[in-house]
């Protein structure tokens, strides 16, 4: 039987979908949690993103920037295991080793809006929950935009 | 965050992925010296592929014959270039190696799916460059994760996104020069198409016709990236065409007619002709009465100032998702200056490219039951969507007796060939309401999975008569390529790229490239040796075409084949 949105988390939580080994072998991918960039007055955004101890996420599950434009992104890796991240960016996507308990950073240029997935390429960490999202909110520029009366939208 | 006192090892900053390969970063400066009077002259430099069909004709013919009907037999693959996937992307499922493979003086450059370009030495396959634009996950993709190529002229190339940008690249580098947002990915536009160079613009055409978006033509100053202008082909209530649209209500702004292939050029006439998509929603048209220009259309638009001039429209009021986007093959007919157009409907339109006066119309397809095209160009429709809840069969399906691939013209034999689809479907009217990003078909539909059939067909366009067919159990959708060495490339779905001579139509030569063909392939040479290349990778919208084919394998792979040393 489908269960209403409603009640996702709390059934996500019952049934061990946000935990490690525990409703399956690797949690569910965005099981984590939500978090939003920083915009400097300069429009570049920053965040942090971390990797906790023995849970194979990122931290948040899900970073949200208000629109395009480039991120200024820190990645912290305070886990007792060696993992790496793979991110999209405009021009090339970029990479960057994280031993344990390391802190480095990476630029990123992205569209938007639309959401980006982005990973640890190394030891399955992927498969097993270190998989994360970028969304990027906002629109496409105005001499973009189709010249027609609003649309509906659902 | 952590409260242990240690400090952090200094994990450093992200570097570009290409840094941890071979790449050699940089190709040779070949790009500086391609100007619009290069390509105006394509066909002069026969070892080039300067555009994205050779010439601004569109006849995807080489005038190169080191390579022909004699010794064809012999040639093997030179060098594969590879790129599989890596992470999550969008179209997971549906990307497809679709380019059409572009040659400057020994460096190719070739764009693949999910926002890829390449620069590739020629001759040997290195990697020079690459460029990767990060594509959304979630982009509204009617038909796969593709692209069809890229542009090159003064120093840059130029290709579309699938978020609907047009970048141009240093074609040296690989670095961004700009890029320029074209559409709107919330209304559900997105681009695949390969630019156009006319003079000193860049020409892109939007996508999105299957989500009710107002298709359009875009130019851009080739250096700065200035917006030049925009060519809507829905006009609005008042504008010259409107009286074709619901004079109430919306219709016109969802009406669709994109323009997701790539146009060609008369530089004597001063003329594009571009090919325009499906109304919208696609099957059902009792919400849009009236003929629906410029829908299914060919448009000649003035370049300097993006105006149409003329147009003809081969399906009014279209209800089969036939549209009119394939190619215009520019040629002269008895000192006649004519086009080709193989319509999705079924049917060859021969017109005068000065006018757009018909001159001649003919089914290039065995089964036509969606209605009739009589010598004098008259449409009657027959077999139709009509009531809700009614499954409607008529032939061809939505994909067409010819997809998107392309055409060609032999300047040598004056015959036409074409990739035919004989494969038909199924529609169920079922009105849905507008919502703005959400698919807009108004029906149900199931394309035939099985009585299908395909052919490579050469046609005489001086009398419409097919003058042979190389017959394939499945619907051919790949571009035929036609050389001076008198063969027809042609890929097909199961992964065999086959060369046929132009003259009879004998099979004479086939390699099994692994994953099949959805793209178009060309040639160059490089050295005084003659290559064929052709992308492999099988995807897109593959139940639109070929459902029968839908668990046949993924690919990314180009082959260029050429003769033993």
């Amino acid at each position: 039987m489908a269960t209403p949105a409603a009640e996702r988390s709390d059934l996500m939580s019952e049934l061990g979908l946000d935990h490690q080994n525990k409703g399956t072998i690797g949690r569910l991918l965005a099981s984590g949690k939500v978090g939003q960039a920083d915009e400097g007055a300069d429009g570049v955004m920053k965040a942090t993103v971390r990797i906790p101890p023995d849970e194979l996420t990122w931290e948040p599950a899900v970073l949200v920037l208000p629109h395009g434009g480039r991120l200024e992104l820190e990645l912290i890796n305070d886990d007792l295991n060696t993992h790496c991240a793979l991110l999209p960016s405009n021009g090339d996507s970029q990479f960057i080793w994280l031993v344990n308990h390391s802190r480095g950073t990476a630029t990123l240029e992205l569209d938007g809006p639309g959401y980006y997935w982005y990973g640890s390429p190394t030891g399955n960490d992927e498969g097993r929950g270190l998989t994360g999202a970028i969304v990027v909110r906002g629109d496409a520029p105005p001499e973009a935009r189709l010249d027609r009366p609003q649309q509906p939208r659902p | 965050m952590t409260d242990t006192a240690e400090p952090y090892v200094d994990a450093g900053h992200a570097v570009d992925q290409v840094s941890l390969t071979f790449v050699a970063g940089s190709a040779p400066p070949v790009a500086e010296s391609v100007t619009y009077e290069r390509i105006l002259n394509a066909r002069d430099e026969p070892h080039n592929w300067l555009t994205y069909y050779g010439a601004y004709d569109g006849q995807r013919y080489s005038p190169l014959d080191q390579i022909n009907t004699e010794n064809v037999k012999r040639i093997k693959p030179e060098w594969a270039f590879q790129c599989g996937s890596a992470g999550l992307q969008a179209g997971a499922t549906t990307y497809a190696f679709e380019a059409a493979p572009i040659v400057v003086d020994g460096v190719m450059f070739v764009t693949g799916w999910d926002g890829w370009a390449w620069a590739l030495d020629a001759a040997t396959g290195q990697e020079l460059w690459r460029y990767k634009h990060a594509i959304p996950f979630d982009v509204s993709l009617c038909c796969g994760n593709v692209n069809r190529g890229m542009a090159v002229a003064k120093g840059k190339v130029y290709y579309v996104t699938q978020n609907a940008h047009v970048v141009a690249l240093d074609a040296t580098t690989g670095k961004c020069v700009w890029d320029k947002t074209y559409g709107d990915v919330r209304a559900g536009e997105s681009a695949t198409v390969a630019p156009l160079i006319i003079k000193d613009k860049v020409i892109v055409g939007s996508s999105g016709g299957e989500f009710g978006v107002r298709g359009h033509l875009d130019a851009f100053n080739l250096e700065t990236g200035e917006h030049l202008w925009r060519c809507y082909t829905v006009p609005k209530p008042g504008e010259p065409g409107s009286d074709t649209w619901p004079a109430d209500g919306e219709a016109w702004a969802r009406g669709g007619a994109n323009c997701w292939l790539t146009g060609t050029y008369d530089p004597e006439l001063n003329l594009l002709y571009w090919g325009t998509g499906n109304p919208a929603p696609d099957f059902d048209g009792e919400v849009r009465p009236g003929d629906n220009l410029f829908t299914d259309s060919v448009v000649a638009i003035d370049p300097d100032v993006g105006q149409i001039r003329w147009h003809y429209q081969y399906n009014p009021h279209d209800v089969w998702d036939y549209d009119s986007i394939a190619e215009h093959i520019l040629f002269e007919l008895d000192g006649r200056k004519v086009m080709a157009h193989f319509d999705k409907n079924g049917y060859a339109f021969i017109l005068d490219r000065t006018n757009g006066e018909l001159v001649r119309v003919f089914p290039f397809v065995d089964r036509i039951t969606w209605g009739e095209i009589t010598p004098d160009g008259k449409v009657t429709a027959k077999v139709y969507p009509d009531k809700e809840g009614e499954p409607v069969h008529f032939w061809p399906g939505p994909a067409g007796a010819k997809e998107w691939t392309h055409a060609a013209y032999s300047q040598r034999t004056g015959l036409l060939y074409v990739p035919v689809q004989d494969v038909g479907a199924t529609a169920t009217r079922r009105r849905r309401e507008f919502k703005e990003g959400i698919p807009y078909w108004g029906a149900g539909v199931q394309v035939d999975g099985d009585d299908m059939a395909g052919s490579v067909s050469a046609f005489d366009p001086a009398t419409g008569r097919e003058v042979w067919r190389w017959r394939t159990d499945v619907p051919m959708c790949a571009s035929v390529l036609v050389t001076a060495g008198d063969l027809v490339f042609a890929g097909e779905p199961s992964g065999d790229f086959n060369a046929l001579d132009a003259r009879t139509g004998e099979h004479l030569w086939r390699f099994q490239c692994g994953s099949g063909h959805h793209s178009s392939p060309s040639s160059y040479s490089v050295g005084g040796r003659q290559y064929i290349a052709v992308p492999s990778g099988w995807g897109g919208w593959v139940e639109g075409f070929v459902p029968g084919m839908l668990g046949a394998p993924h690919g990314a792979a180009l082959f260029a084949f050429a003769l033993p040393e």
